[in-house]
């Protein structure tokens, strides 16, 4: 197992978010959260690298155990030079070029040096089919090539997991396919991924597992077949009844 | 007198003018940035500060700013064992109008950078950026942008207010005008403050136009 969060606990203004998340991430999974809007998904997924922090609970990361409730310094920059994350607003760097996006964390955030960080940062452009767009600035790409360039940004750290936050909500329909399947060959490459989504043709053919959230807590795990053709509890057959009445 | 008589005449107020505009400009700069700093302070007694002095500076007319310093901080530091009476009136000018624009350049500059995205810090924080690299690489320069407008329109109020150094005896452009004016018994008034005006108009399309660039420049960032 990489990465195992245990009894993991939030507030927010006296509401509870998380009530006692249990997770295991395996090496090379790829783990889908579906759920309704509003039930912690987010806040989840921010927790797993700190861009909020926990009331209370544990994470084992690698060979490291991480009280959540009283994180160091020096754990949280180990957790998010471990992990990266895909926005779902993208947040490229508005002042900095589609090739600076993917450098400054291999040089700011890992001690790269710049110029084999540029050349890391080109080579995933190329890879894209980007690379005439380096000097580009976000506001002159389209939202996906934004969020494709988000992700090299992600992965070119070569972190354990990538954390991928509604990635394909903000983006025009015709662009989501594009972004989709970028993710699906990152999935092929055996890259460990949590994804919290609403594309339910991503959970249901690229996940290795999907976990139905609501109500702060993971109400069902399990094998993408098995939660959407044999789902075992109340929660997740109403939602999934929901989104087939939808469609 | 013709124009060209009266233009050189008020030309010779131009270094004084573009001096105090450029070291207002630049010491403003420089306390609103610490006014701004201080202000965004979790420290209660840091902000204290910050607040009372942009209080003080915004309910305070320019002009009243000038003549404090140039009255009124003389004889404050006396009492205090500081002799300031051998400064210069341009050292005083500069003194005044920075009191005032530091004010208000930290108006601008405290707007921009809450301004800023916080998507943006999140992501910095999540491929590993240490704070004060995401403050200077990715907040600073987006606040700067955001707050270059705001920026340009107090520079251009700031070129404006150096007239208000004639209270302190200052012979900047406007002095100049007006000196003539009087020396001429006013019988050229119209047409001297008509060329002062145009004057100054020039100077401010100036300004507006290396803001411009500076727009031009950087306008994909935000």
């Amino acid at each position: 197992m990489l990465l195992e969060v245990k009894d993991l606990q939030k507030q927010f203004n006296g509401h509870q978010v998380l009530d006692g998340v249990d997770l295991q991430i395996h090496q090379g999974e790829v783990l889908v959260i579906i759920g309704p809007s509003g039930s912690g998904k987010t806040t989840l997924l921010r927790n797993l690298n700190f861009l909020e922090h926990a009331d209370s609970g544990t994470m084992h990361f690698a060979d490291q155990t991480i009280d959540l409730g009283k994180p160091s310094k020096q754990q949280v920059q180990w957790v998010r030079r471990h992990t990266a994350m895909v926005f779902q607003n993208y947040n490229l760097f508005k002042n900095k070029t589609a090739q600076q996006n993917i450098a400054e964390g291999l040089i700011y955030g890992h001690g790269v040096d710049a110029k084999t960080a540029n050349q890391k940062a080109a080579q995933a452009l190329k890879n894209l089919g980007l690379y005439d767009r380096r000097h580009y600035f976000p506001t002159q790409l389209s939202g996906g090539q934004q969020q494709r360039i988000g992700i090299a940004r992600a992965t070119v750290l070569k972190p354990e997991v990538v954390l991928f936050d509604e990635p394909t909500s903000a983006l025009d329909p015709e662009l989501v396919g594009t972004v989709l399947k970028d993710m699906q060959r990152l999935a092929e490459n055996g890259q460990t991924m949590v994804v919290v989504t609403h594309q339910m043709w991503f959970a249901r053919n690229v996940a290795s597992r999907v976990a139905f959230f609501a109500d702060g807590q993971i109400q069902e795990i399990g094998k993408p077949a098995d939660i959407f053709d044999h789902p075992q509890k109340q929660r997740t057959k109403q939602f999934l009844n929901a989104l087939a009445d939808n469609y | 007198m013709n124009s060209q008589k009266i233009l050189s005449v008020i030309w010779r107020g131009f270094p004084n003018t573009l001096t105090l505009l450029i070291w207002s400009f630049i010491f403003a700069t420089i306390l609103g940035l610490a006014l701004t700093w201080l202000d965004l302070r979790k420290n209660r007694f840091a902000r204290g500060i910050a607040t009372v002095y942009l209080n003080l500076v915004r309910g305070t007319p320019p002009l009243l700013m000038l003549l404090m310093a140039y009255y009124g901080l003389p004889v404050l530091l006396k009492a205090i064992g500081i002799d300031i009476d051998h400064w210069t009136r341009m050292t005083f000018g500069v003194l005044g109008l920075t009191l005032g624009w530091s004010g208000y350049l930290s108006e601008a500059f405290r707007s921009a950078y809450l301004s800023v995205d916080r998507g943006q810090i999140e992501a910095a924080r999540s491929v590993g950026m240490p704070d004060r690299t995401t403050f200077w690489q990715i907040i600073i320069p987006q606040a700067a942008m955001i707050a270059l407008p705001n920026i340009e329109n107090l520079v251009v109020g700031l070129v404006k207010a150096t007239s208000l150094v004639y209270v302190i005896g200052l012979y900047d452009l406007y002095n100049q005008a007006s000196n003539l004016s009087n020396q001429t018994a006013g019988l050229h008034q119209l047409q001297i403050f008509v060329l002062l005006a145009l004057t100054y108009w020039l100077l401010v399309l100036v300004i507006e136009a290396l803001f411009r660039l500076i727009r031009r420049r950087y306008r994909q960032m935000i």
